[in-house]
């Protein structure tokens, strides 16, 4: 009856996964802030609170992600890309092929069949293609991030965006309104020109079926159906896409202890 | 007068040189054979109005919307009643900048790239490459004899253009127009290692959480933009004199970090935004002018200044 913890705090979200015997028995999601160290404490305290358990009660803490070295009270850090590959063959062992849509970045991560990472591409240089779009287009068409999803669904006439800069996607998005396009059309217009750069990094470094998408952005099913369909692949989608690194994280913890 | 001179006085005009100004166009176009053009520059960020005769009559700006066509209007009219003219007064209206399809009363249209190479040589004649840093693209013109003979252009990124600026001034609380000011008390200027607007943001906003000094920050963001800029511009061949219009040249610091990425001094004009409507009212004047050489009048839009209906 060993518990661990998996903390995977990235430079939007943070997230915390308690597994117990393999199996996950709470997480928690919250927005990072400015002050990693805080948030990572917290997200904690809130995963642990589900099962009324306390830091104490934890075997082993794995951290990850973009502020790891911020959690004072991990035991490890692990990267994230292998945190993610971990993860996803526990969720879908038939994966091969990731795509991580966090909050500024998105990364291709190709994984074997045990879950170990064979290679990854990430763009460095440019936001376009993450969440940082979708985080945007919601604050100008004034609706909550999770009703995107549904609402780009309704599209009958995607505006193509002649952007595929996160920033100017903005200043376009906005004209676009103001001649009167629909937000459901605005959104599918978003979601091609994601999924347009985020398709790019994956012919860069090749699709070996099965495809998942991970990571806030993947919460997005009108987004995920976009790339699936300019990937001509159906791709998989967990219950709970972002805590895919946590979880790995998680799993991770797990193993270090039972040696 | 010369023509710095005359814009510095038109741009910061107090009440009384106003109605000293209005009086004198009154007496001018009394005499009947003073001819005035106008050249209106629809910027992605900023519209702006230039009417010449034989000198800079009036400028204006204004911030453009989505709505260009009313806005045109609008900043027209201040113009012309700045000058104390009618729109019937002008003998020929030239359009240019990113809404210039959207200016119904002018005659024609010229790109913002020709415009701007025109202006500018009219103001700062040994000018030979030009540094353009607008709200949403940053260019490099190299201009012989004030025509343009190559150009380069980023307008995909926002990184290395005006909306860099702007991100990070709000993410620091500064007021963009005064980031050069609070640029020049800083220490060091301040690396950032990102290119990508939202990833300097990003950098920003931790580095400022962890006591870096905003002024530092300004300076280092500065940096950043001169890094990019030049690395555009230097794809041309560089060639002195060199000048900075746009936006961007308003702010000191990112001059003085222009200079010192392109290793030479950087002239700035007087009213940096007004550069493009002012070569498009010379090219007007210029086309008319040789028009009336040749013997013909220049064919003029049918529009006049009417209230515009809302571009669907």
């Amino acid at each position: 009856m060993v518990f661990v913890l998996g903390i995977d705090v990235g430079s939007g979200y943070s997230k915390a996964v308690v597994c117990e015997g393999g199996m996950v028995k709470s997480h928690a999601v919250m927005p990072s802030g400015g002050n990693y160290k805080d948030t990572a404490r917290a997200v904690s305290e809130k995963a642990l609170q589900k099962m009324n358990l306390s830091q104490g009660d934890i075997g082993y803490t794995v951290a990850t992600g973009y502020g790891a070295g911020t959690v004072d009270f991990a035991d490890e850090t692990v990267t994230d890309i292998s945190c993610h590959g971990a993860g996803i063959q526990h969720i879908f062992p038939a994966v091969r092929t990731l795509i991580d849509i966090g909050s500024q970045f998105s990364r291709v991560i190709r994984v074997n069949d045990e879950g170990k990472v064979k290679s990854f591409i990430m763009n460095e240089k440019c936001a376009g293609g993450s969440g940082k779009f979708l985080q945007i287009i919601a604050r100008i068409l004034k609706i909550g991030i999770e009703e995107i999803s549904a609402l780009s669904l309704t599209a009958t006439k995607p505006v193509e965006f002649t952007t595929g800069c996160a920033v100017f996607a903005e200043s376009e998005a906005v004209s676009r309104i103001s001649e009167g396009a629909l937000p459901a059309d605005i959104l599918a217009g978003i979601h091609n020109a994601m999924a347009s750069k985020i398709v790019t990094l994956v012919t860069r470094i090749g699709l070996e079926e099965r495809c998942a998408i991970t990571g806030g952005g993947a919460k997005d099913m009108g987004l995920a159906r976009t790339i699936g369909a300019e990937l001509s692949t159906e791709v998989l989608v967990a219950d709970e896409p972002q805590i895919t690194a946590a979880l790995g994280a998680a799993l991770l913890a797990s193993e270090r202890i039972s040696r | 007068m010369s023509p710095r001179s005359t814009l510095r006085g038109i741009i910061r005009i107090e009440r009384q040189a106003k109605v000293k100004i209005q009086a004198e166009a009154r007496r001018r176009s009394a005499m009947g054979d003073i001819r005035y053009y106008a050249g209106v520059d629809i910027g992605s960020t900023m519209t702006k109005v230039v009417i010449v005769s034989d000198r800079i009559e009036t400028a204006l700006i204004g911030p453009t919307g989505p709505e260009h066509r009313k806005l045109a209007n609008k900043v027209m009219e201040d113009a012309l009643s700045q000058a104390n003219l009618k729109f019937e007064e002008l003998s020929y209206v030239v359009a240019t900048g990113y809404g210039r399809i959207n200016v119904p009363f002018a005659d024609r249209q010229i790109t913002e790239i020709t415009c701007h190479a025109k202006g500018l040589h009219s103001i700062l004649p040994t000018v030979k490459t030009i540094i353009d840093i607008g709200g949403q693209d940053s260019k490099g013109i190299r201009i012989k004899d004030g025509k343009v003979i190559n150009f380069v252009m980023n307008d995909k990124c926002a990184a290395g253009t005006g909306r860099f600026l702007e991100v990070v001034a709000d993410s620091l609380g500064v007021a963009l127009e005064k980031l050069g000011e609070v640029s020049q008390h800083a220490s060091r200027a301040t690396p950032i290692s990102s290119t990508c607007t939202v990833f300097a943001e990003h950098e920003v906003v931790n580095q400022l959480a962890n006591g870096e000094p905003v002024a530092n920050l300004v300076a280092g963001v500065h940096e950043s933009i001169a890094t990019r800029v030049y690395s555009l511009v230097r794809k041309l061949q560089i060639e002195k004199d060199i000048a900075v219009t746009g936006g961007g040249a308003k702010n000191i610091g990112l001059v003085k970090a222009l200079e010192a990425k392109f290793g030479s001094p950087v002239l700035v004009p007087p009213e940096p935004l007004i550069t493009g409507a002012l070569g498009a009212a010379l090219l007007g004047k210029e086309k008319c002018e040789k028009a009336i050489l040749d013997g013909y009048s220049p064919t003029r839009s049918k529009e006049g200044l009417r209230e515009a209906k809302l571009f669907l």
